[in-house]
């Protein structure tokens, strides 16, 4: 952690909005993206960024300096991403049968070169990625969204590094069997 | 799928995180150019991460955050300000911190005070005469009072003039 970095903690920590409002600059692109690839909807998104720097200044006395800030900020948006996503779930969104899988519309399987509307492409990779566990999910986003080394992984979800590259290994494989026609059609 | 397959799929999904050591790299990419199976494998990996990770950053790109910080702002405010729930809770809360920080050092000190003092003043209280009979005799000039202590052997008795004279004690 930088010095002005720990200056802006110490200074949100004791109540300063200015110091919370420099932190929100820095970093709503990333945890937008972080909650953007858990909920794949724009306001929602948007929602969860929100709700993270509120909760963020209201619980960032609890930050002790034990991990690093950016992997407490990404575990808060993670979490919060993840409780949005289980409250949703009792309103869902598409008619998709989890058992047998997303079922093309017959409109669009008869388009001659088969490929799908771009909205219709994100809820398949939204149902696809909802089938992971939290865990694998949150592996999963971390590191093809956000980047993240499996070490920088490990700190923000309080795991070791190999129940990390486990996690990331079966929620890959999932994902690519779910989104088989697609990966390889990409081939 | 050559024999040497099985070792180095162990190792195609670190070697694509970029989180091999440089020996492994190294085995890695001497075994990729004569395997298709394990270069199909990389490959399915990178399409997914493709599907997944555009469309997340074409979002980024084209949003503004619209009053993303004035909701934040708003949304710190109403929490600061406390609804009737909440202050009773807070007030609550204030009792149990009392009953926890304050209220027991506070009456453990009143105890001691009392177990203290109680005996002193239970002693100068015990001083004064308790009187219990009272013997009323009225004459022309002196009108008497006979107080017996409930203490055996003392007798108090008072003799007045009139209403406002001090009664005289033996």
């Amino acid at each position: 952690m930088d010095v002005n970095e720990a200056q802006l903690i110490s200074r949100c920590q004791q109540g300063d909005q200015e110091a919370l409002k420099e932190i929100f600059n820095q970093y709503h692109q990333k945890l937008y993206r972080i909650a953007y690839g858990v909920v794949r909807h724009r306001e929602e998104a948007l929602d969860i960024v929100q709700e993270v720097f509120i909760k963020l200044f209201r619980s960032i006395h609890q930050f002790k300096g034990k991990s690093r800030f950016y992997t407490y900020l990404y575990r808060m948006t993670m979490n919060t991403a993840i409780d949005h996503t289980r409250k949703m779930k009792k309103v869902p969104p598409l008619s998709m049968d989890e058992e047998e899988g997303f079922q093309l519309s017959d409109d669009a399987d008869k388009r001659p070169d088969r490929i799908l509307d771009h909205k219709e492409l994100e809820a398949k990779v939204k149902w696809a990625m909802d089938q992971l566990s939290p865990d694998q999910k949150a592996a999963f986003i971390f590191r093809e969204i956000e980047g993240l080394s499996y070490q920088e992984i490990a700190e923000a979800v309080g795991s070791s590094i190999g129940t990390v590259m486990s996690r990331l290994h079966y929620g890959r494989k999932k994902v690519q069997e779910l989104l088989k026609d697609y990966v390889e059609r990409g081939r | 799928m050559k024999r040497e397959c099985s070792s180095i799929s162990r190792l195609l999904e670190k070697y694509f995180d970029q989180e091999v050591t440089p020996e492994e790299r190294s085995l890695v990419e001497g075994h990729l150019p004569d395997c298709s199976a394990c270069r199909m494998a990389l490959e399915t990996m990178q399409n997914l991460k493709i599907l997944i990770k555009n469309p997340v950053e074409e979002a980024v790109e084209k949003e503004t955050f619209p009053w993303v910080w004035e909701k934040i702002e708003r949304g710190i405010r109403q929490e600061e300000k406390p609804g009737l729930w909440e202050s009773l809770w807070s007030w609550l809360d204030m009792i149990s911190l009392r009953k926890k920080k304050i209220l027991i050092p506070a009456v453990a000190a009143v105890v001691i005070l009392i177990l203290i003092t109680a005996p002193l003043i239970y002693e100068k209280m015990s001083s004064y005469p308790v009187l219990s009979v009272v013997e009323y005799v009225e004459s022309d000039t002196y009108n008497v009072m006979i107080y017996e202590r409930e203490a055996p052997q003392v007798t108090v008795i008072w003799l007045f003039e009139g209403p406002e004279e001090e009664p005289l004690t033996s």
